[in-house]
């Protein structure tokens, strides 16, 4: 049974690792063709994807920004609203949760053509600064999430003791709540990062060709078929995703924040 | 403590007093930024879906259902009628059930497992998973292409190993041939529904186990053993007491991946046929490609995000329903 | 700065009454325990008194200040939780001077003061630790150095030896009580353990259902209960119901000898501590037949069960002391003791509901 098991897990991860084996081994062809197994292996796409060629370099340029913007953004959107509902649990606070996880839960298609709508009547449309508020909205249900699981995770008994010691509500929440929910926070700052670094659908509608970020680029050239220049993107995307969650792993509780149980920590 | 030294009212009022001005105003922004930020884009695209386009031009505010007619009966009803964006609809339906239904019974057994390594094993599985969840569709249909194209990847594999010479040799050639997965050569997964359901089923299975992880990480492991003692078999554990344990986050999971998989568009351009395309697809040409037809689009994304929510509904009517048996 | 002092304090939650016009007052520098069963009322009141929850009626006084509705971080009790409430995010010196920081002591005087509490709870070496590094024991001498820190007029305390093992609870018990009686801080500590209040208290506030039962020394509490459900809780008794006649109690057929301080033919609870009852020669009022049926010996104490015309009972001897020592089956006699026997009113039946459900 057991051996069956880890047989049935290895198969698993071996059918969820092989396309991106292939991609990763598509990113050494020589050629312009995507080939596996490669044909004449070079890291030359490498230095393409990072220096010599502007339409990527410019797309990295902005998959960073908005990432980061987005992922900032969302913390700070999602903090106010996770605080609201575990301090209060009052029917709007709900209300609002649940209207900010919205976006996050429909499909991202209807959701970009909102936004399109939406930026085309603010003159947002195919503005850099719109795609990052853009991410941010369909993104902040991670950060709610994650920090709303750090917040419950704190005693309420904290919060009696510090009030105890001389803390007003805002003391407390500067000197207990707010350095326990640290770990929560950056978190869920890093899913934002990850899912906006690789989201593309809403991303298409609402820069409408104003610019590109990678993964949009590629979406852009689907038709042309793909470049081992891709490749080297899809390495550098999945190095980032693989590098930022083992941060979150091994500076936070992973298990607990995808919802293990605590008690057999 | 010196200004509460002598107070001498009673409690009751003292405490009516205490300001609440600023968590009033925190709610009253932030419900302004929700509504405006989540909720007027969807309203946008629901009151757009009755504008009317104009030919060689953009669209009007309008409130026409000629939009809607279009996509049930067709623009020429009652002259002429066509199911051409109903059936797109029934293809969206068909890869989201077939996928999510995939997805969730291969990633419970996995994530059922999962649950029972150790915390470090775990965190290092969910790295993994999670690496795999974020990766951005474009690259996962990026790698199967690679993979079932038919110059490279696996029939290419199949051809140069000899596999297609035996599979020819056996008869299951023929089978292949049949069901659309193979040309008079070799075996060919472009274009197939296979190959559709395929990767849309890989890009949903981690979100399978990262929304199964909570459930099955949380069954009480006593139990298990309890029934064990009692006599009970793996099989026997797993159906008596694990599964319906589970019922309710099995079923929520496939419910979230197929409303999920509704909006799929990259994996069905390259793998599914033109003629067998979904609404996503056709939301795309309508906003943004070759149609222009905002409306229209919005129309039918509006009838996606319906049918999304009558089977959420339906799903919990259902629940709700088994649950009162 | 003098006691603290409570007027008809109240609290209900939704439509049930967790604590009913309470009266009592703290004298300065004196430790009192609040002790009574879970769901008592006493953690409640404790928090009211910290400020933690307004009072639904009532009034606090310390001294001759009314704090009733000053918030609990301005009045800086210290207070020890049940749970410790220690901040894993900071050391053990940053919690103790926590109070300290966020009222704006200067960080070299706060580490100073911090480094001495630590001297008096014995802890100097660990003021680096994280909280998780450290022991029960540990964690609560950190929760008693941090709630002292502050230097306040009143020290609380709730369940504060709940977290720890049996054996170190005993240890910490007499460990508080040299503290509070050094520092000469008033203090109040809720507990469900009679053996943790009479270790340390000056005064003892017994409460069940939200009101005080009787208020006492710890030997008085003992030795002189004012009625059934503190002679029940504290210590053990033997319960027997009967009816005043005259010159004594009837139970059921036997006639027990007893100063009767009630009017004839009313219904009373006696009660008699096992340790009181005897087994012996002597000669004297109340002996009864009696069968052994269960012998309990624990070392220091041996417990007989016994079966007698009363019913049930427990006769419980020191070690060395009486005698003759019983097997099961043995049949002898008991005597109780006119001056051992506590009378109390047949409790009503709304009351014996109450102490049926403890």
């Amino acid at each position: 049974m057991r051996v069956v098991g880890s047989l049935y897990m290895a198969f698993c991860a071996l059918l969820l690792a092989l396309p991106i084996a292939v991609v990763c081994g598509a990113a050494l062809n020589g050629g312009r063709s995507m080939f596996f197994p490669p044909r004449d292996p070079t890291l030359a796409r490498f230095g393409e994807f990072f220096v010599s060629e502007p339409v990527w370099t410019q797309a990295l340029g902005n998959s960073v920004i908005v990432a980061v913007g987005a992922a900032s953004l969302a913390v700070l959107l999602a903090w106010p609203l996770a605080y609201l509902l575990w301090s209060t649990g009052s029917k709007l606070s709900r209300t609002l949760a649940a209207l900010g996880s919205m976006p996050f839960a429909v499909p991202p298609i209807v959701f970009g053509v909102g936004l399109g709508f939406f930026w085309s009547f603010l003159g947002g449309l195919g503005a850099l600064w719109a795609g990052v508020v853009s991410h941010a909205v369909l993104l902040m249900a991670l950060p709610m999430v994650t920090i709303s699981i750090g917040l419950q995770s704190i005693d309420r008994a904290h919060l009696d003791a510090a009030a105890t010691m001389g803390a007003t509500e805002s003391v407390t929440f500067r000197t207990v709540i707010l350095p326990q929910t640290i770990p929560y926070t950056i978190s869920g700052f890093f899913f934002v990062l990850v899912l906006s670094f690789n989201e593309f659908i809403v991303m298409f509608f609402v820069s409408a060709s104003g610019y590109a970020t990678v993964t949009l680029q590629i979406f852009n050239s689907l038709r042309n078929g793909y470049t081992p220049t891709m490749a080297v993107a899809a390495i550098t995307f999945i190095a980032v995703s693989v590098l930022v969650f083992s941060a979150v792993a091994r500076w936070g509780d992973l298990p607990r924040l995808m919802g293990a149980d605590q008690s057999n920590s | 403590m010196t200004v509460a030294e002598h107070i001498e009212t009673g409690p009751e009022t003292a405490r009516a007093a205490k300001p609440l001005s600023a968590v009033r105003l925190l709610s009253w922004a932030l419900t302004a930024v929700i509504v405006t930020l989540c909720v007027v884009p969807f309203l946008l695209v629901f009151v757009i879906s009755f504008g009317r386009k104009i030919e060689g031009a953009a669209w009007v505010w309008d409130f026409t259902l000629a939009n809607y007619q279009r996509f049930f009966v067709g623009a020429l009803w009652p002259d002429d009628v066509t199911f051409l964006y109903l059936q797109q609809l029934g293809f969206s339906f068909w890869y989201a059930v077939i996928a999510s239904l995939l997805a969730v019974l291969t990633a419970l057994p996995f994530t059922l497992l999962l649950s029972r390594l150790s915390r470090r094993a775990q965190a290092a599985w969910l790295v993994f998973i999670l690496s795999s969840l974020s990766l951005s569709e474009v690259f996962i249909v990026m790698g199967w292409d690679i993979l079932l194209s038919n110059n490279s990847g696996l029939p290419a594999l199949f051809k140069s190993t000899g596999l297609t010479q035996w599979l020819k040799d056996t008869g299951w050639f023929q089978v292949l041939r049949d069901w659309g997965l193979a040309s008079p050569r070799n075996v060919k997964f472009k274009t197939s529904q296979f190959a559709t359901i395929l990767t849309m089923s890989y890009l949903v299975w981690p979100y399978a186990v990262i929304l199964l992880y909570p459930a099955l990480s949380r069954l009480d492991r006593s139990q298990s053993e309890a029934a064990r003692t009692m006599g009970a078999g793996g099989w026997c554990v797993a159906r008596t007491v694990i599964l319906p344990a589970i019922r309710l986050p099995l079923f929520g999971t496939t419910l979230l991946l197929f409303v999920f998989l509704l909006g799929t568009y990259v994996a069905v351009t390259v793998f599914a046929a033109p003629a067998q395309h979904s609404t996503a697809v056709a939301i795309y040409s309508n906003i943004r490609g070759a149609n222009l037809n905002a409306p229209f689009g919005a129309a039918q994304a509006v009838i996606l995000l319906m049918s999304a929510g009558v089977c959420l509904a339906l799903g919990h009517r259902i629940n709700t329903w088994a649950e009162a048996r | 700065m003098s006691g603290l002092v409570l007027k008809s304090i109240s609290k209900t939650f939704g439509g049930t009454r967790a604590v009913d016009l309470v009266n009592l007052s703290f004298a300065e520098g004196q430790l009192t325990a609040l002790l009574g069963p879970s769901g008592c009322g006493k953690t409640t009141l404790l928090r009211m008194v910290a400020g933690l929850e307004a009072p639904s009626g009532g009034v606090i006084l310390l001294g001759d200040r009314n704090i009733t509705d000053l918030p609990a971080h301005r009045r800086k009790f210290g207070m020890v939780f049940q749970s410790f409430a220690l901040f894993p995010h900071l050391t053990v010196r940053d919690n103790v001077a926590y109070s300290l920081h966020i009222s704006g002591v200067s960080r070299s005087e706060a580490a100073d003061r911090a480094g001495k509490l630590l001297d008096l709870v014995q802890l100097s070496a660990f003021g680096d630790r994280r909280i998780g590094q450290l022991s029960g024991g540990q964690r609560q001498r950190v929760a008693i150095a941090r709630a002292l820190a502050q230097e306040p007029e009143v020290f609380l305390l709730d369940e504060p030896m709940s977290a720890l093992d049996a054996k170190l609870r005993e240890e910490m018990q007499v460990e508080l009580r040299l503290l509070q009686q050094r520092l000469g801080i008033t203090t109040i500590v809720v507990t469900h353990d009679q053996r943790e209040a009479m270790t340390m208290a000056d005064s003892i506030v017994v409460m069940s259902n939200g009101r005080v039962e009787q208020v006492g020394s710890p030997q008085d509490i003992y030795h002189k209960p004012q009625n059934a459900f503190v002679a029940d809780f504290i210590g053990k008794a033997n319960f027997f119901d009967g009816m005043t006649v005259p010159g004594g109690i009837r139970i059921g057929a036997t006639h027990l000898v007893a100063e009767p301080r009630f009017i004839g033919r009313s219904l009373v609870r006696v009660a008699i501590r096992p340790e009181r009852a005897c087994l012996d020669e002597e000669p004297g009022a109340n002996r009864l037949p009696a069968k052994i049926t269960f012998v309990r010996d624990l070392g220091p104490i041996r417990e007989y069960h016994l079966e007698s015309a009363l019913g049930r009972m427990v006769v419980e001897y020191a070690a060395g002391e009486g005698g003759k020592i019983f097997q099961v089956g043995d049949t002898t006699e008991v005597r109780l003791p006119p001056d051992a026997l506590h009378i109390f009113p047949a409790p009503t039946a709304h009351e014996a509901l109450a102490v049926a459900a403890e």
